[in-house]
């Protein structure tokens, strides 16, 4: 065990931090959930691709650095710390890319990985449905073989970037005879094709963030499947496995936030409130306790002891956190934490998302089943 | 940058446990309890003679020389197991601030002197009645008379203690607080997965309407939180453990943040595992009282969460 950086670690952390603090955008862009945001983040992408900088984790040959998970780590402290702006497309990079490197075809990775880096092509993920939610496996849009094409026909929803995106990934019913977790497929399919409509949906906030897809007699090549026929179910899992694990809230995330929440507290908080003080001790902690959290984990996956369902207590551990900081940020603002304008607004748009992460990715209520039927053992229930 | 053991920790680690598995079951914890005593002085020459107990002395006074890293899971198999006695004063608190008493040490590595410390600020001290030296602030405590208290863990032998002779002794006070809240932080952990494991086991016999209650939501969900818990306590203890080694000058404030995160999961567990319990979880005959008590004991020992989160508030809010 040693909690040190390594000189080449620290070195690494030097560059990022150069390279971040001349190119960060001053002022913060408007939210990728608005037409504008959305194109600016693209453009933001393609600086940060343009350093080499967009995924990091990935092999060279695709756009990345090929730097192991600490030092995705370590950039993504810096990257936080620096106020650089949220990833646009966070679904295509951080959950599909792993997933095309572990079960694509070399054509798929050459076809798909390079525009993923530069964001030239931004992903949604197409999974849950109306009645697919929790119960993922109740999944019923489907795809029906036609000759060297599948026709795509049902409706996805909750699908995160989907209103601006370029293509999204999906799983479909290919064997209409299955049940369940069988005979589901993994489809790549891109959002401009005839038959599919997208139909945004205002979230809390008023953006349009996510949205619902119809797919109607929508054919794609089969060349767009991603892993096995009928194994869809399993190739989701890998990366959902990630999106809980560690990939999609990196500690810096809110390491950044606790810090801006001590911060608030300095300058504006009643000193004499010791249950506050309490508190806001705590979630920084907790923060602290994640990012080392991680770095155990992340340990553990580069010597190649691989994460399982222990994932889902990172989900429950970030999001509750997460809701956290921003209820005690609200309480230090009082009165400003009603407004959704002026300098604390960003507390208030931080409240409002921070209460989509114990419902997406699988609510906290689905985690909670995993741990306690895989890492405990506990008898199935229903 | 690199978070894991070694193999040999966790050899050290593993051997300690099996040692445990064997010789000290939940059977042998409660009929050390029924029969009133306090310390289980066959198990404590076994610990000795493995070198258990002098774990972080040097060589030179017949320890193994290790580390806090290399020692901090071996206090977690000790909580797993329940073990009574002064473990953690013996090997985290006494024997590091011997440092000019070197002869005392191997004694206490080799087993032949048990020691404990009463450098908490506390009435109480725990042990006494089983140790012939306490380390106090002022120095070393012999000969003193100890009356028990009757404190809620019997394996505590918590007691008041009067009278004695000290040997003055310097060492660092402020650090040796440090490894006892540490040592009890990795206890509390461990005891910690023995009540989940023991709950987790309960909920898988155990049948109402027709089905083993783990299979019930609620019940599956008291659980994972607890063990939600104690997961995130475990790294806390593991890193404060290597910035005490290392002497970082951060190892304060993150050994609060092992107790705090530790003392917290400890206590929750106990709600949860006992309410998995239903009606058995209220008896005496229930093994998890055993854990239980010694969670509710050690929370508070050496600072408890409130106490640590406070210390730990001093730099981070400052």
């Amino acid at each position: 065990m040693d909690l040190r950086y390594t000189a080449d670690e620290q070195a690494f952390r030097d560059e990022a931090r150069a390279w971040l603090t001349e190119h960060v955008p001053a002022e913060p862009l408007p939210s990728f959930d608005t037409e504008e945001g959305f194109a600016l983040h693209r453009e933001w992408e393609r600086t940060l691709h343009g350093g080499g900088w967009s995924a990091v984790s990935w092999p060279v040959e695709y756009g990345g650095r090929g730097a192991d998970y600490i030092k995705w780590l370590i950039f993504e402290e810096e990257y936080y710390r620096a106020g650089a702006p949220g990833r646009v497309n966070q679904n295509g990079i951080f959950l599909l890319g792993p997933t095309v490197q572990e079960v694509g075809t070399d054509e798929q990775k050459t076809r798909f990985l390079p525009t993923m880096a530069s964001s030239e092509i931004v992903w949604a993920q197409a999974w849950s449905e109306p009645n697919a939610g929790s119960d993922l496996a109740a999944i019923r849009s489907k795809a029906t073989r036609d000759g060297d094409d599948w026709i795509l026909n049902g409706q996805k929803i909750w699908a995160s970037r989907a209103v601006w995106a370029d293509w999204c990934f999906g799983i479909f019913r290919t064997d209409p005879e299955s049940q369940r977790h069988k005979g589901l497929t993994f489809i790549l399919c891109p959002l401009d094709l005839p038959g599919i409509t997208v139909r945004p949906i205002a979230q809390l906030d008023g953006d349009t963030g996510f949205a619902e897809i119809f797919f109607d007699d929508v054919r794609v090549p089969v060349e767009n499947t991603l892993g096995e026929e009928g194994r869809g179910w399993y190739v989701a899992m890998a990366t959902a496995g990630f999106e809980r694990g560690v990939s999609l809230r990196s500690p810096a995330r809110f390491s950044a936030a606790a810090d801006r929440l001590v911060a608030l507290w300095k300058e504006r908080a009643d000193k004499s409130d010791t249950a506050l003080s309490d508190a806001v001790t705590q979630v920084w902690m907790e923060a602290e306790g994640y990012r080392l959290h991680t770095y155990r984990t992340v340990t553990a996956m580069i010597e190649g002891r691989p994460i399982g369902a222990e994932a889902s207590l990172n989900k429950i551990f970030w999001s509750e956190m997460d809701v956290r900081i921003h209820e005690l940020a609200l309480q230090i603002l009082g009165p400003e934490a009603e407004r959704l304008e002026g300098p604390d607004s960003r507390w208030v748009d931080g409240f409002l998302f921070s209460l989509s992460g114990p419902i997406y990715a699988g609510t906290n209520e689905i985690q909670r089943n995993i741990i306690a039927d895989r890492v405990l053992q506990l008898p199935k229930g229903v | 940058m690199r978070f894991a053991f070694t193999d040999d920790q966790l050899l050290f680690s593993d051997g300690l446990r099996d040692l445990l598995a064997g010789e000290f079951t939940a059977a042998d914890l409660r009929e050390l309890w029924e029969s009133g005593a306090a310390d289980a002085p066959a198990l404590w020459r076994h610990l000795a003679d493995m070198g258990v107990i002098g774990a972080l002395a040097p060589e030179a006074a017949g320890g193994m020389g290790l580390g806090f890293v290399d020692a901090i899971l071996l206090f977690e198999q000790l909580g797993y197991a329940a073990v009574p006695g002064p473990v953690i004063e013996s090997m985290a608190v006494v024997i590091p601030a011997l440092a000019a008493d070197p002869e005392l040490a191997a004694q206490i590595a080799a087993g032949e002197v048990v020691a404990t410390a009463a450098i908490e600020g506390s009435p109480y001290v725990a042990h006494a009645a089983v140790s012939s030296v306490i380390l106090t602030p002022e120095g070393l405590l012999r000969d003193a008379e100890s009356v028990d208290v009757h404190g809620v863990d019997q394996g505590r032998g918590l007691a008041t203690v009067s009278g004695g002779t000290v040997t003055p002794l310097a060492f660092d006070v402020d650090a040796a607080f440090d490894r006892g809240a540490l040592a009890t932080a990795a206890y509390l952990v461990g005891a910690s997965q023995r009540m989940i494991d023991i709950a987790a086991d309960y909920a898988r016999q155990r049948e109402q309407f027709g089905k083993p209650i783990g299979s019930f939501q609620a019940v599956k969900h008291l659980l994972a939180d607890a063990l939600l818990k104690v997961e995130f306590a475990r790294p806390a203890v593991y890193a404060a453990a290597w910035e005490l080694t290392a002497g970082e000058p951060s190892a304060s404030r993150s050994v609060s943040m092992a107790k705090t995160f530790a003392s917290d999961a400890a206590y929750r567990t106990t709600r949860s595992t006992m309410q998995v319990h239903g009606g058995i979880g209220y008896t005496w005959e229930a093994d998890l009282q055993l854990w239980m008590k010694k969670a509710w004991a050690l929370q508070r020992s050496y600072g408890d969460a409130t106490f640590h989160r406070r210390r730990a508030a001093a730099s981070i809010l400052a």
